[in-house]
């Protein structure tokens, strides 16, 4: 409830207020006099007494209003900051379970679920890292399988990113990856937003796929339209080449990493693939994305609730004071007058 | 009592002095610390399509379980003391999918209601509904966090494929001071089982001939061919499996609470059960001094003279 432009937590004991009228009905301190015309007029003594009664009422309006709990509720405000809006995708596929494996190992065929450095684990490492080393930032987070939910989105509030982030490398994966469906629910995400600067997509995955046509279309143009950029952390396989590599061999070219590379490339935005293939490069991509991501964005802050009960005890104080000196004063006038 | 005129004035003058100085008091009076019973939390919902059975009422609609669900979960997040910790996670196939961790409820309870906000049956991953073990993997993430928050299961605890007596799943490892609650919902009658297709689109509604009506394995080793047959073929219907979710919480050492209307029902329960934490706040004395000061004030003014001359 808004009233004299502030929020009250407890507007019901607003209720009370009638009480303040009390002290104009009171017979109290009334003395009896034998005939009242007795009393000569007083106008001084009037404007004292009407004074008075409206401190009294002024004392216990005060009170009632810092019990009705008187606030400016919490509100946004937007200051220009350094960072950008940043939704990620983390592959939640099987093959994340894999061990993170450097090129030219041995290919290791068991899932690493529960223990050591599966990919999954490793890609949580760094992206909570990557979190933490942005404070402007705004994060968005998009589950993804077979099907994509933008589970997180977009906020200010590290906690959130990270709890969502750490349960991501919880437990087995699921089924198959899907990456078209959550890279359209990420532009989604946007243009339910306001532009507030640089906006980015970072896609986590460990292999790529071949897009349909009608899937290409709707990311091209979406993309395009939401003004995004986008990164790609590839975790790779132990294929031995590279993404960017040329290579005439016609098994490699038509890999679905190497399509999805093509695809992203022809798309008219930023976009920039780290090939990952050990702790050591995701750090550095990681770092790269820091240098390039320091734009101008429009940060949205929360300013705290602020309490607004003290005002009303210092005028319930200073009211009370006056009322407090005129009764002595009174009640020496008395005495001085019966002695 | 009588009073003179005199000395009327004199303690009236006294009285206000004494109000002016809680008044002063509430001002600079210091907050205490108080410590208050926080939990931790990690919310599992069911999401399997018995879910979206309508047969629940909310605000006097009926609306499906998983809706109910939704709006109980965040009830219960509302009354959660601050300082509490909630996490979330989806029940489907036969695990919990975690989808965030443990995060303090009233600094993150927009990002907790927009993530529950999401949570919808089109995001299950399989068909089938293990309640047993999809608890039993509760159990383990809950474990696996740090601290380990206490395990609230919402589900109308149907097992699809169904289980065979025999052959119970049981929880064989530590609990490591794991415990939690089932909450059951659901109808009590029999009712057809929304159908969807992989894409989240209605189908209408599962067919006897489309489910399991026994654990086929198990029944083929040690039941009668009549015993098979009188075997109710009821499986495509679905209604709140009472007897399941109270037994399983008896393996679990879970407490059940069935179709509660409060959320303060869940939350009593699981200070009961669960293992509460102290968070120190600090209280503020303010609003007492005011009351007092208030209430004399009132009885200063009041109208009716309780001390006469």
């Amino acid at each position: 409830m808004t009233f004299f432009g502030l929020q009250w937590a407890l507007p019901t004991v607003l209720l009370l207020l009638p009480l303040a009228l009390l002290p104009w009905f009171t017979h109290n301190q009334d003395k009896t006099v034998a005939w009242s015309h007795f009393v000569p007029a007083d106008p001084i003594s009037n404007v004292i007494g009407l004074s008075l009664k409206i401190l009294a009422s002024l004392v216990v309006a005060s009170l009632i209003f810092t019990l009705a709990g008187p606030h400016v509720p919490e509100k946004k405000v937007e200051r220009v900051g350094k960072g950008a809006e940043v939704v990620i995708l983390v592959d939640r596929s099987r093959s994340m379970d894999d061990p993170f494996s450097t090129r030219g190992k041995a290919l290791a065929v068991n899932r690493t679920v529960g223990k050591g450095d599966s990919k999954r684990r490793i890609a949580k490492k760094y992206l909570l890292e990557f979190v933490d080393k942005r404070p402007d930032n705004r994060f968005g987070f998009v589950l993804f399988s077979d099907k994509a939910l933008d589970l997180l989105p977009l906020t200010y509030n590290k906690k959130s990113v990270v709890a969502t982030i750490n349960a991501s490398a919880l437990g087995k994966g699921l089924s198959e990856t899907n990456i078209a469906k959550a890279m359209i629910k990420a532009a989604e995400m946007y243009s339910k937003e306001d532009y507030h600067g640089s906006r980015t997509v970072l896609l986590v995955s460990d292999g790529g796929q071949e897009f349909s046509e009608e899937d290409k279309q709707k990311i091209t143009e979406l993309y395009k339209v939401e003004n995004l950029r986008l990164y790609w952390i590839y975790m790779r396989s132990t294929t031995g080449l590279s993404i960017e590599e040329e290579s005439e061999d016609d098994s490699w070219k038509n890999t679905p990493e190497k399509k999805l590379h093509k695809f992203f490339k022809e798309l008219a935005i930023p976009y920039r693939v780290f090939e990952i293939e050990s702790v050591k490069s995701f750090s550095e991509a990681i770092d790269t994305i820091d240098e390039q991501q320091d734009q101008t964005l429009i940060v949205e802050e929360i300013v705290p609730r602020e309490n607004k009960t003290e005002p009303f005890f210092w005028l319930a104080l200073i009211t009370m004071l006056a009322l407090v000196f005129a009764q002595f004063y009174t009640a020496w006038g008395v005495r001085k007058a019966h002695d | 009592m009588k009073l003179s005129y005199q000395s009327r004035i004199t303690a009236s003058a006294f009285l206000m002095l004494i109000i002016m100085v809680l008044i002063l008091l509430a001002l600079v009076f210091p907050r205490t610390e108080r410590s208050v019973k926080v939990m931790d939390l990690l919310f599992v919902l069911d999401i399997t399509q018995s879910m979206d059975v309508s047969d629940v009422e909310l605000n006097g609609e009926t609306v499906s379980r998983l809706t109910w669900a939704k709006d109980y979960t965040k009830k219960t997040l509302q009354k959660l003391p601050c300082g509490s910790h909630v996490g979330l996670a989806a029940f489907s196939e036969s695990r919990s999918l975690v989808l965030m961790n443990p995060v303090e409820v009233c600094a993150s309870y927009n990002d907790l209601t927009q993530m529950l906000s999401k949570i919808h049956g089109s995001i299950a991953w399989a068909l089938s509904s293990e309640v047993s073990k999809a608890a039993f993997g509760a159990i383990d993430q809950a474990k696996l966090m740090d601290p380990s928050p206490d395990v609230v299961f919402i589900t109308d605890g149907h097992e699809a494929p169904p289980l065979h007596e025999t052959l119970y799943p049981k929880y064989k490892k530590k609990f490591d001071g794991v415990t939690g609650i089932f909450v059951g919902v659901g109808g009590d009658e029999l009712l057809p089982i929304p159908k969807h297709k992989f894409d989240g689109t209605a189908d209408g509604f599962w067919k006897q001939g489309e489910v399991l009506h026994e654990d086929v394995y198990a029944s083929l080793r040690s039941d009668s061919a009549e015993m098979r047959a009188a075997r109710p073929k009821t499986e495509h219907l679905s209604a709140q499996k009472k007897a399941h979710i109270q037994r399983l919480a008896k393996m679990l050492d879970f407490d059940a609470v069935l179709s509660p209307e409060e959320s303060n029902v869940v939350i009593d329960a699981l200070e009961n059960k669960v293992e509460t934490r102290d968070q120190i706040v600090n209280y503020n004395w303010a609003p007492w001094f005011a009351s007092i000061a208030l209430l004399l004030l009132v009885l200063l003014y009041l109208p009716f003279r309780f001390i006469r001359s």
